[in-house]
């Protein structure tokens, strides 16, 4: 199950130069994020906004 | 004579404004040390002994003609190699990049060149900052001089090495998951993660675009002071770029720790993990030792520490991956198997799972600050375990999660480890402290206070 799910990413992603044993590490990626996303919370609020690296200058910093 | 392999910047630098040290002496005295030690360390991935040796000699002129620039004139520096420096490959240890000449220096190498810094040249990390330690590369994994031949740390590989081997007093590292603080505490040297946006990140190959630091790594918590100031300040062009005043790093140093509170995150490595032993006894020591000297210390609780791991696990992943994708695509073969098992990870994870692990480290930080409300810091493990052999994979793979400097990465606090003594075998254990955002003076005051009372630093790996 997880190695078709590892081909169809690699399909989708563009990743066919992967060889078996790459694609072997592909299949453990997504046995891994399944389970990272398991403990993810399960309360998030929509309220709760990600944490923001992107800004936009200000008037300040453009001098405007 | 004075040895000048585990000579300090502080000291160095007194004595070459006097002009009792000789840049050009003491950087070649190093070179030396070098060419004679690092074929055992592997330290570097290239030594430019050139470009030092001409930095020196200006360094020297400018001193005699009475133009003193500061603490870092004629101190010798190195980087790890995913930062740029004019002219010079930055292959991020890895087979992909090999060919890969940077055009300008990196805001932060260009800094410490305009201070009179002598850059002794590029130092192994770990693949990508990701990999490692891993034998598939077309360098060597640096050697820790403490053990037999033990594991580093990483991914700031070479600059743990090259600081604890005397090769250098001065290193720049990177943290995006506890690169700097890993090999600081495996090396028994000081490495410091700097807040979020307080360093420049331009000009450094990226792991994760919002987890990434640049930090100062050296063998004392003044020298890091000193190095830091020359570091921090606002940099436009990086997006992540903090505009905050930058104070005096050194001016707190040696005001001491009485009245301070201390919080102390117990539970990260007696509940969530298991710390090694000698380990764990090293914090609580290291908590009695501050109370001696005037601290409150009292138990704090953080969040459990898996969840910043998983936090930090998607962001990581994703954010790598879609920096490596086409090079994936293009070269899979070029990587590392466990760079690439590391990058590859990010394709995996859904677009909803990676901001949604954003959102939790909005949820994180909130929490992690409130905890922080009604104390001037923080103290906990860098490392749950001590080091190991190096070839021992298993053991690297087991050690690789068993840590607690995750959190501060995404909260974006300044954290620094520190030396915290020697387990019976003689390996370096360490102690991390944490402070408020843009509060690196306030570490580095509990640091100092700590560090004089212990004088771990004072040791250095046997035979060196």
């Amino acid at each position: 199950m997880d190695k078709d799910r590892a081909e169809e990413i690699a399909t989708a992603e563009g990743l066919t130069k992967l060889d078996e044993k790459q694609l072997a590490q592909l299949t453990q990626s997504v046995a891994s994020a399944r389970e990272l996303a398991g403990k993810l919370p399960k309360d998030l609020h929509w309220s709760e906004e990600i944490a923001l690296v992107f800004r936009l200058p200000t008037p300040e910093d453009t001098g405007r | 004579m004075t040895d000048l392999a585990f000579l300090g910047i502080a000291d160095a630098a007194e004595m070459i404004r006097a002009r009792k040290l000789s840049p050009v002496e003491y950087t070649q005295a190093l070179l030396d040390r070098t060419a004679r030690l690092d074929n055992r360390y592997h330290a570097y991935i290239r030594l430019t002994p050139d470009i030092a040796t001409a930095a020196a000699r200006q360094a020297e002129s400018e001193i005699v003609a009475g133009r003193w620039k500061g603490p870092l004139h004629g101190i010798p520096f190195a980087l790890k190699d995913i930062i740029d420096a004019a002219g010079l490959p930055t292959t991020a240890h890895s087979k992909v990049l090999i060919d890969n000449v940077a055009a300008a220096d990196a805001p932060v190498a260009a800094r410490l060149k305009a201070v009179g810094g002598i850059m002794m040249g590029k130092l192994a990390t770990h693949e990508f900052a990701i990999g490692g330690p891993s034998f598939d590369l077309p360098w060597p994994p640096a050697v820790n001089p403490w053990g037999g031949r033990h594991f580093p740390g990483g991914s700031s590989s070479g600059s743990g090495v090259a600081l604890a081997a005397g090769m250098v007093p001065a290193a720049l590292g990177t943290d995006t998951g506890g690169s700097v603080r890993n090999p600081a505490s495996m090396c028994g040297i000081t490495g410091l993660k700097p807040t979020y946006g307080r360093v420049s990140r331009r000009g450094v190959l990226p792991l994760a675009y919002s987890l990434d630091h640049v930090g100062p790594m050296t063998r004392t918590v003044r020298d890091n002071a000193l190095l830091l100031q020359v570091l921090a300040g606002h940099d436009p062009e990086d997006p992540g770029s903090a505009d905050v005043a930058v104070p005096d790093y050194s001016a707190d140093l040696d005001r001491g720790v009485k009245g301070l509170k201390l919080g102390l995150v117990r539970h990260f490595y007696t509940a969530d993990m298991q710390a090694h032993p000698e380990q764990a006894q090293a914090i609580e020591r290291a908590a009695e030792i501050l109370r001696e000297l005037g601290a409150e210390v009292r138990e704090i609780r953080l969040e459990p520490l898996e969840d910043y791991a998983a936090c930090t696990r998607l962001i990581i992943r994703c954010e790598a991956y879609a920096i490596h994708r086409r090079w994936l695509a293009e070269r899979p073969g070029d990587y590392g198997e466990l760079a690439r098992q590391r990058i590859l990870d990010g394709a995996a994870v859904s677009a909803a799972d990676y901001i949604d692990a954003l959102r939790m480290r909005a949820r994180l930080t909130r929490r992690t600050l409130e905890a922080f409300a009604g104390i001037d810091a923080g103290l906990t493990v860098s490392n749950m375990d001590p080091t190991f052999p190096i070839e021992d994979a298993e053991a690297s793979l087991r050690a690789y999660p068993r840590q607690a400097r995750q959190p501060f990465n995404v909260t974006g606090q300044p954290a620094i480890a520190i030396p915290a003594g020697f387990t019976k075998d003689g390996l370096p254990l360490s102690l991390q402290l944490i402070g408020h955002p843009f509060q690196e003076a306030m570490v580095y005051r509990i640091a100092q206070a700590y560090e004089r009372a212990t004088a771990w630093t004072e040791r250095h790996p046997p035979g060196l």
